[in-house]
Order: C-alpha cells, then sequence, then structure tokens
C-alpha cells in the first residue's frame, strides 16, 4: 500500500486537506495537522484539531468516508489517500509529540514559499482526534494532466 | 448569508490555496488545492477548471461542494458550501479567468498546454467563519501595530492632481515618462514601474522608461502575446496578480507532470520576469488612445497584498491620461524647417587614450559598442547614420525632421515612433557608452557630442 517512501512524505511538512461527506452527500472540508502511517503502510492515522473538526467528525461517525490530500508547497507535489475510518479516539501524548513535530516542519516548509512563522503557528492543533483508516486507495494528484491517476501499489487499481 | 461574500476580498486573491471537496454519486469524498476562486458577485464564486479531473467529475454526477479559503492578511479560514450552476467557456468571466491563466502559463513555456477549460460558476449557499481555527493572538509577539497607513481619499486625489499636472506640463517624451514614473513612486509609492512601447515591427514590446531598477532594464524587449506584459498588450487588457511567486511554482509543477507524460515537445524555453526577480505582485496596464496601443505600464512590488482592486482603478484612470500623452507627442512636432548646422565636431574632455568602436552588422540593424550588444533596428540605424555623419562631415547637430525624411531610415510616413527610438537610444547611450551622448538643443533638434575618437566598422553578420 503506503511505501516506506511515501510515507516519508505523508509524515512530512506538507499541507493535511481532510475531505468527508454527510448522509446526504454534501462534502466537507478542512486542515489536518500531520498523519502517520502504520500496519506496513495498511493504516495511515490522520490528526484534526478538536476546534475545528466538528463538522468531519459527524460525518465520519456517519458513514466513515475519507479522502485525505498531501501537499508540498515548494512543489506542489500532491497524493491523495482514501480509505474508511476504523477508529477515531482522542489524540494522546505520543501523538502530541508528532503533532509538534508536524508543526515545526510546516513553518519550515511554508516558510519556503513566504508565509510568516507567526502565522504558522498561529494554525489550531490541540487538542486533537487522531482518526485511524483502512487505505483502500492512493492518487497522483500533483497539478497536471496526470493528476488523478492511480499510484503504482494502489490496492484498486482502477481510476478514481 | 450573515458573512458577505465582498467582505472577503483577500480570500480570493489567489495567495493562499483553497481547499475544495466533492462527492461522487456513489458516496466516496474527494479534496485537493485549487488554484483559484473568483468572487463573482454577492452570491456566487467561479472555480477555475483547467483539467478534467476527478473534481468535475464528481460534480457532474452531484453538485455540492466545499471550499475553506483563507485571509491571505490574517490567515483566518472561511468555509463555503456551493452548488455547481453550470461551466462557462466564454464570456466575461471566462476571459478575465482565462487571461489570468494564460498569463502564467505563458510565464512558464505553458501556452496551449495550461489553459482554463471553463468557469465553473457556484451559487454560494452558505459562509461561516472556521471558528477557533487560529490561536489567540499571542499579546506580546502579535502586538506589533501595523505600519502601513490607510490612505484616505484625500491623499489619492492630490495625488491624481500631481500626475496630471506634470502630464500637461510634460516638454517632450522622456520627461512625461520618467515625470510619470518618479511621481507614481513619490505620492503613490509604486516604487517599481516601467513603460514599454511597441517596436516598428509591432511584434514585440521594448522598455523605454522604468524606475526603481536602475538602467538596467532600458532597451529589455518582450514578445508581444508572451508573459504578462506581452499579453496585456495583445489581448488590451489589464492584469493583476498577487502571489507571483506562488502561481509561477503552480505553474512549474505541472510543466514538470507534462514533460513527465511525454509532451516535452509542446513546451518552450520559459521567458524570464522583466523587473524584480522576486516580485509578488503585479500589475500591467494597456496604454490605448484612439484605439491604438501606444504600450504598456507595468508595477510590481515584493509585498503580495499591496495591489488591489483600487490600485487597478487608479492607475487605469493614470494609463488613460499618459496613453493619451504619449499620442500627442508621437505626432510630428512643428519644427522649424532648417537645416542643420555643419559646426565642427566638438569634442569635451575625455581621459587621453580612450577611444570606442563602434560595430554596425548590416544584417540586423545591430550596433554593438565595445563588443556588448548597444541597440538594434530603427534607433540601430540612426545611431549609425549619426556616427558617419559625424566622422566624415563633422556633423554636430541633428533635427528629427531630417531623420523622418530620411528614406534609409524606413520611418513610417504616419505614427512614426521616432520620439520613443530616439529616447531609447539615448538612454542606450548613457548606460553603454557615457562618451557619446545625445544633448537636446530644442524641441525637434539635438546636438550629438562625442567626447573621445571612435571608430565605426561595417560588417554584414556577426
Amino acid at each position: 500500500m503506503i511505501s516506506p517512501e511515501l510515507a516519508q512524505f505523508l509524515e512530512s511538512g506538507v499541507s493535511v486537506l481532510v475531505g468527508t461527506r454527510d448522509a446526504r452527500r454534501e462534502p466537507a472540508c478542512m486542515r489536518g495537522v500531520g498523519a502517520r502511517v502504520a500496519a506496513n503502510g495498511a493504516e495511515l492515522t490522520v490528526f484534526l484539531p478538536a476546534a475545528t473538526a466538528a463538522t468531519a467528525l459527524a460525518n465520519l461517525a456517519d458513514n466513515g468516508r475519507i479522502a485525505v490530500s498531501f501537499a508540498r508547497a515548494r512543489d506542489h507535489r500532491s497524493v491523495q489517500v482514501k480509505g474508511r475510518v476504523l477508529e477515531v479516539r482522542d489524540a494522546d501524548g505520543g501523538d502530541r509529540e508528532r503533532i509538534e513535530r508536524y508543526r515545526r516542519d510546516l513553518v519550515e516548509a511554508l516558510g519556503v514559499v513566504g508565509v510568516s512563522p507567526r502565522s504558522t503557528l498561529r494554525l489550531a492543533h490541540w487538542p486533537a482526534r487522531a482518526v485511524r483508516l483502512r487505505v483502500e486507495a492512493l492518487f497522483a494528484q500533483t497539478p497536471g494532466p496526470g493528476a488523478g491517476a492511480p499510484l503504482a501499489g494502489s490496492a484498486e487499481g482502477a481510476g478514481p | 448569508m450573515s458573512v458577505r461574500l465582498t467582505d472577503l476580498q483577500a480570500c480570493f486573491q489567489g495567495i493562499v490555496p483553497t481547499i475544495v471537496a466533492t462527492c461522487s454519486r456513489d458516496g466516496e469524498p474527494n479534496v485537493t488545492f485549487l488554484s483559484q476562486v473568483f468572487l463573482v458577485d454577492e452570491r456566487h464564486v467561479a472555480l477555475s477548471n483547467q483539467f478534467f479531473n476527478k473534481t468535475r467529475r464528481n460534480l457532474a454526477e452531484n453538485p455540492f461542494a466545499a471550499v475553506e479559503v483563507y485571509d491571505a492578511r490574517t490567515l483566518e479560514g472561511w468555509r463555503l458550501s456551493l452548488r455547481f450552476l453550470r461551466s462557462e467557456t466564454s464570456g466575461p468571466l471566462f476571459d478575465a479567468m482565462a487571461l489570468r491563466i494564460q498569463v502564467i502559463a505563458s510565464h512558464t513555456g505553458m501556452t496551449g498546454v495550461f489553459r482554463l477549460l471553463a468557469a465553473d460558476v457556484f451559487e454560494v449557499l452558505a459562509v461561516e467563519p472556521v471558528a477557533g481555527f487560529l490561536l489567540p493572538p499571542d499579546p506580546v509577539v502579535d502586538a506589533v501595530p501595523s505600519l502601513c497607513e490607510v490612505p484616505g481619499p484625500l491623499t489619492e486625489l492630490r495625488g491624481l492632481q500631481t500626475v496630471s499636472e506634470l502630464i500637461a506640463r510634460a516638454g517632450d517624451l522622456d520627461e512625461l515618462l520618467n515625470g510619470v514614473l518618479a511621481a507614481l513612486a513619490r505620492v503613490f509609492r509604486f516604487e517599481h514601474s516601467m513603460i514599454l512601447v511597441p517596436d516598428e515591427t509591432g511584434r514585440r514590446l521594448v522598455t523605454i522608461a522604468s524606475h526603481g531598477y536602475g538602467d538596467a532594464g532600458i532597451g529589455a524587449e518582450v514578445e508581444i502575446g508572451e508573459g504578462l506584459l506581452g499579453t496585456v498588450a495583445q489581448r488590451r487588457s489589464l492584469v493583476r496578480i498577487a502571489g507571483v511567486a506562488g502561481e509561477l511554482r503552480y505553474g512549474r509543477a505541472i510543466r514538470d507532470r507534462v514533460s513527465e507524460v511525454g509532451e516535452r515537445a509542446r513546451l518552450r524555453a520559459e521567458i524570464p520576469l522583466p523587473g524584480l526577480a522576486d516580485a509578488e505582485a503585479q500589475l500591467a496596464l494597456p496604454l490605448v488612445a484612439a484605439g491604438r496601443l501606444v504600450g504598456v505600464l507595468a508595477v510590481e512590488s515584493r509585498d503580495p497584498l499591496s495591489l488591489d482592486e483600487w490600485d487597478e482603478a487608479f492607475l487605469q484612470i493614470l494609463a488613460g491620461q499618459i496613453a493619451m500623452a504619449v499620442d500627442r507627442m508621437e505626432a510630428p512636432d512643428e519644427e522649424t524647417g532648417e537645416a542643420a548646422t555643419g559646426r565642427p565636431a566638438t569634442t569635451a574632455a575625455a581621459p587621453p587614450g580612450r577611444r570606442h568602436t563602434f560595430v554596425y552588422y548590416r544584417n540586423d540593424d545591430c550596433v554593438f559598442v565595445d563588443g556588448e550588444y548597444l541597440v538594434r533596428n530603427v534607433p540601430g540605424k540612426i545611431l549609425w547614420k549619426m556616427l558617419r555623419r559625424h566622422h566624415q562631415e563633422g556633423r554636430t547637430e541633428f533635427t528629427n525632421r531630417e531623420l523622418r525624411l530620411d528614406p534609409s531610415l524606413g520611418l513610417p510616413a504616419y505614427r512614426d515612433n521616432l520620439e520613443t527610438r530616439l529616447i531609447l537610444l539615448r538612454r542606450r547611450l548613457e548606460a553603454r557608452c557615457p562618451d557619446v551622448r545625445m544633448v537636446p538643443v530644442r524641441r525637434g533638434r539635438f546636438a550629438l557630442e562625442v567626447a573621445c575618437p571612435v571608430e565605426l566598422v561595417e560588417k554584414d553578420s556577426a
């Protein structure tokens, strides 16, 4: 599923975008504050700030469908993970260390494209909820003609 | 709707990318960054559709979309609930979005690859701030008072008056152009600006006046139709870009992908941005008088938020005035008609032993001085003619009229742009070879001052 190289990218200081939808299939989006790959790349945990996650958590409780895009500011390299939620819990102390490291990496990554450290550090991040999902498909998302193509190693292999 | 969409202007400048989420018919959400959200009116926005991707396919199945936009100044977030209405592939909205994308595309050599397929128009169902998105400001770190003064309408009205007066009083085109750019800096803090005019072929723009770049930019050329300035000239409409660096990075990401998928042959060499290498905001306006493009005015800044709708409106008023003045001054001036006298050449004091070699290439009317490019085309022909006359006959004064009547220069009978050619030539000499100067004597007449011996060499081609 998620290769070690890809895991390194997903866990770095990239923007984390989370998409969910409600029972009527109305979508919602928000920013996450980092992610962690587990189970040899078959599972992903994404951290959502509690302050802004109410809609996303309600949607996940309803149907468990989730999309998470990871985008690097300096070159727009982007990957989207689609999956089903396995578990939602409060982020713990170990998670908090990850989130803090993510913030430091994000400050550096966004600094390259001109966002001030103060702005990045003011993004809400704690307390957070940890959303663990089963990875069902991976897609290349870098803008351009190849956007949306499934990545090699994707479980389904079919088009998005 | 409790929040007015038009109050969120700073979210629609394309500086901080927007998140967009959609959902397929079978309930699979999709989320991605989006380069552009256009504010259409109080109840509608438009998203740029550049590639037929998953977002597009989802919207065909399920019209609902959610976007999260960010205020570029404060980074506050706002969530908009949208319902897809229609795709526009022509009309003013499409043109405005397409022009912006075309500019980005041509900057990155992606013309024809990276283009707007449609402007997707959405009804805005709800707008709400993302409560708790930002932590409270730190009382110490974030308490730095804003240094920017908010200029009031009176300041601006006075500024406009200043610039208008300057335009009215300018005695010649050079004074007009440089005076206007200096006033833009002094009164309005547009510190980096330039004016370009079409060359005699009508295929290129050439920089004739600049402020804030030193003298290096004079004579720089841009193909009409390419880059921000060339696109503005071709389309004759204004373009404003904020977050220039970000836009270019976005263009490059697509360029890399196109190259990978084997379409490299469609890409052309990238055009360097004229002006500031680290510009974050650019505004370029066509100068049009009586339906004729007389030039392009460009302003840029390192502050991505320094140019806004107000600057657009204000500079458009100024551009109209500048264009009319340029048009008036380019019209053949009334000269006495008397022939220039054959006064002996005066060689002012120059260090002994200094000399310059001018080389003229006949195939492209290009002049080099001491091995470096100086000028070409009509200004090149004019310079060569004057240097030869000076060398052979000791001529020191020349009139615009005799240049106009000289068939070897090939100036058109109507709207010859001779004034702009002479300004360009004078500026290039100042920058590259100050020992040879063109000094105005009176309107329509100037002296060629040569301060040290010069050698003239003519070649067929390089």
